[in-house]
């Protein structure tokens, strides 16, 4: 069972994310960024990307694609919340869309 | 953000800029290059054996997997000719499978009937099993994707083949062109009289019953220039015609069969007839001239329907029905190949096919019922449909045979089947007839164009100007209030905390953290969820006339070239 980020961690994890242009959700325990390529081949690719990423871990985005734009969100829905895989996951996302 | 990607771009050429993509990611995702091509090959050949898998949904057949076994069946059509040849008739295969079933059902099966072939050898060089077969071809019955595909196959294989026999033929080549059968059965299909040389016979038949060896010779002539004419080649291409060439002993054998079948209508005639039905006399009177004409219509009629009529009196009454089939013309007869070899209650076994084209030629008003074929649903086909109509009832009864080949619906004759009605009780023939008109319950397989439909959920939150809205807000303290959106502006690093104190306008996410449905924006639109279907329960109840594929289609003069 996933486990919501701690507190304490969380202090010290969302400026990090927050340095990564993540924001969090307002009302919602769960964080959120926005891309933008070139096209959407690019984008597609990236999405590709993540896509895999997502389905090794067993942990999906929720996300909007509009030609070259994505917005994901990031959340862990059995904690209700954050999780440790959220952050790995955003990591991941953030070394995909600068590949 | 988006990567530098020119010097990517260089490398591979062939690829466009998306597939380089999708590679690329597959081969950052720990796709090893040689597993990947490995994987592309294997799932290439699944792809090519499983037929047209995008056909799936758009069939609207029930849940399908890519192939039924894993490894795809065999076909039984292994043997292929060169390689542009084996993948023309795959391509070929891949368009039919693109169509309408129904059509493409017609199609094959009116080919079938043009050519006579046997649905035996259907089944065997595709694996199928014939009563689905038989009900895919008669009734449309839904066939997946995978056995279509199979069939389809049979079908341009043959078409190429008995294409290469006519043409072959021409030239005074010989083609040992059999190789579906060799294994099989022996060496050929077994021979079947088409209707065009039946009627040819039994014409000559009624002039004289025992035909000289000249004139058999003749006959052979005449009826191998009518099936190629019915095939639409040229009458001097007799090798096209395949195991169906008529020869100078089945001609004989045709003769003699039809001389003992009479002979034992003429036994079961003087047998006790115990229908106590109205005159004998008014049936003899039609034995001598509708009878022989009826004969001749019943026995291509009732080969091809396997319509049952037990010869008893009450057929004498239907005088004005029996007319009716003798306005039958042979081109239409051949609807439907249904066979059902009847059980003959008599004694001594009638001739050869006596117990098809027997009936009714009930000119044998005394006819005992020692004919009857039991159960044989009346099969009423109509060139391009097939309408199972039938009574249920328990009392035996006669089924006329009628044929209504001009109109649509079948029907039987209100006339002939009251009488039938009145008359049944003497007749100890139990005939079950299923009535049953074909369910349009099929007609599921109707093409069900795949619907997309995006539904604008919560549109009144968004509007198309969402997607360049900003994601805001750093934590809870900087809550504005939720105003409409606004245009985008992405906090950047400098710190939101800052911030806190100023109201920032809230932006969608409020909205979007409620609504986990997709976003819809400007650019989705509602795809309309019309779609006429093809006026295929129509064909149930009616054939238009016009879609009537009679013997010699006209349109398929021109494939046979």
């Amino acid at each position: 069972m996933t486990k919501k980020i701690f507190l304490s961690h969380l202090e010290h994890l969302l400026p990090m994310m927050r340095n990564a242009q993540w924001v969090e959700v307002v009302g919602r325990d769960a964080i959120y960024k926005e891309f933008l390529f070139k096209d959407f081949n690019q984008t597609f690719g990236f999405m590709s990307r993540v896509a895999l990423q997502a389905e090794k871990m067993d942990h999906h985005p929720e996300w909007f694609n509009v030609y070259n734009k994505v917005q994901i969100t990031l959340s862990t829905h059995e904690c209700g919340g954050l999780s440790q895989r959220d952050i790995t996951l955003a990591t991941f996302i953030d070394q995909a869309s600068v590949l | 953000p988006g990567g530098g990607e020119s010097n990517r771009r260089e490398r591979s050429s062939r690829l466009s800029a998306l597939q380089e993509q999708l590679v690329w990611s597959l081969l950052g995702s720990g796709l090893s290059k040689e597993l990947l091509i490995q994987a592309m090959g294997d799932l290439e050949r699944e792809r090519a054996s499983a037929g047209a898998e995008k056909m799936d949904r758009a069939d609207g057949e029930s849940s399908e997997e890519g192939d039924m076994d894993n490894p795809p069946p065999i076909f039984h059509e292994l043997e292929r000719l060169p390689p542009e040849e084996a993948a023309r008739q795959r391509a070929e295969v891949d368009q039919l499978l693109q169509e309408d079933p129904w059509h493409m059902a017609k199609m094959i099966k009116s080919y079938m009937q043009q050519h006579n072939l046997p649905q035996r050898e259907v089944v065997e060089s595709t694996g199928l099993n014939q009563s689905h077969l038989s009900q895919h071809l008669n009734k449309g019955t839904p066939m997946k994707n995978q056995k279509r595909a199979a069939l389809y196959s049979w079908y341009v294989k043959k078409k190429a083949e008995i294409n290469q026999q006519f043409t072959n033929a021409s030239r005074g080549v010989v083609s040992g062109e059999e190789s579906g059968d060799d294994v099989r059965k022996g060496r050929r299909n077994r021979f079947k009289w088409g209707p065009a040389s039946q009627q040819i016979l039994f014409q000559a038949y009624e002039r004289q019953k025992n035909p000289s060896k000249e004139e058999r010779e003749g006959l052979v002539e005449e009826c191998n220039r009518a099936e190629c004419l019915q095939r639409g080649v040229s009458p001097s291409q007799l090798a096209g015609l395949g195991s169906n060439l008529v020869t100078e002993v089945r001609v004989y054998n045709w003769f003699a069969n039809r001389r003992k079948e009479e002979a034992f209508r003429h036994k079961l005639a003087l047998d006790v007839p115990y229908s106590s039905q109205s005159a004998p006399s008014t049936g003899q009177t039609l034995t001598s001239s509708p009878s022989p004409v009826l004969k001749y219509n019943q026995s291509v009629v009732c080969e091809s329907l396997g319509t049952v009529r037990s010869s008893s009196g009450e057929d004498q009454g239907g005088g004005g029905r029996l007319a009716s089939p003798v306005q039958l013309e042979p081109s239409h007869t051949l609807l439907d190949t249904h066979h059902h070899k009847p059980a003959s209650g008599g004694g001594s076994l009638p001739p050869v096919s006596t117990l098809t084209s027997l009936h009714g030629v009930s000119g044998s008003s005394a006819a005992p019922p020692g004919l009857i074929m039991a159960s044989l649903p009346s099969v009423m086909s109509l060139g391009d449909s097939s309408l199972f109509i039938g009574l249920t009832s328990s009392q035996p009864q006669t089924v006329p045979v009628i044929n209504n080949i001009g109109g649509g619906f079948t029907t039987l004759q209100p006339i002939s089947f009251q009488q039938q009605l009145h008359t049944s009780p003497q007749q100890p023939i139990t005939q079950q007839f299923q009535s049953h008109i074909c369910p349009s319950s099929f007609m599921a397989t109707m093409a069900q164009l795949p619907c997309h439909m995006y539904s604008k959920a919560d549109l009144s939150s968004y509007t198309s100007s969402l997607l360049s809205q900003a994601m805001v807000i750093a934590d809870s303290n900087s809550i504005g209030t939720l105003t409409n959106l606004t245009s985008v502006r992405q906090i950047l690093t400098s710190d939101p905390e800052g911030h806190s104190d100023t109201p920032i306008e809230e932006e969608s996410l409020h909205l979007q953290s409620t609504s986990p449905e997709p976003v819809s924006s400007g650019s989705l639109e509602l795809y309309p969820q019309t779609h006429t279907s093809e006026t295929h329960s129509s064909h149930l109840l009616s054939s238009p006339p016009g879609d009537i594929d009679p013997y010699m289609p006209t349109q398929m003069v021109s494939t046979a070239q």
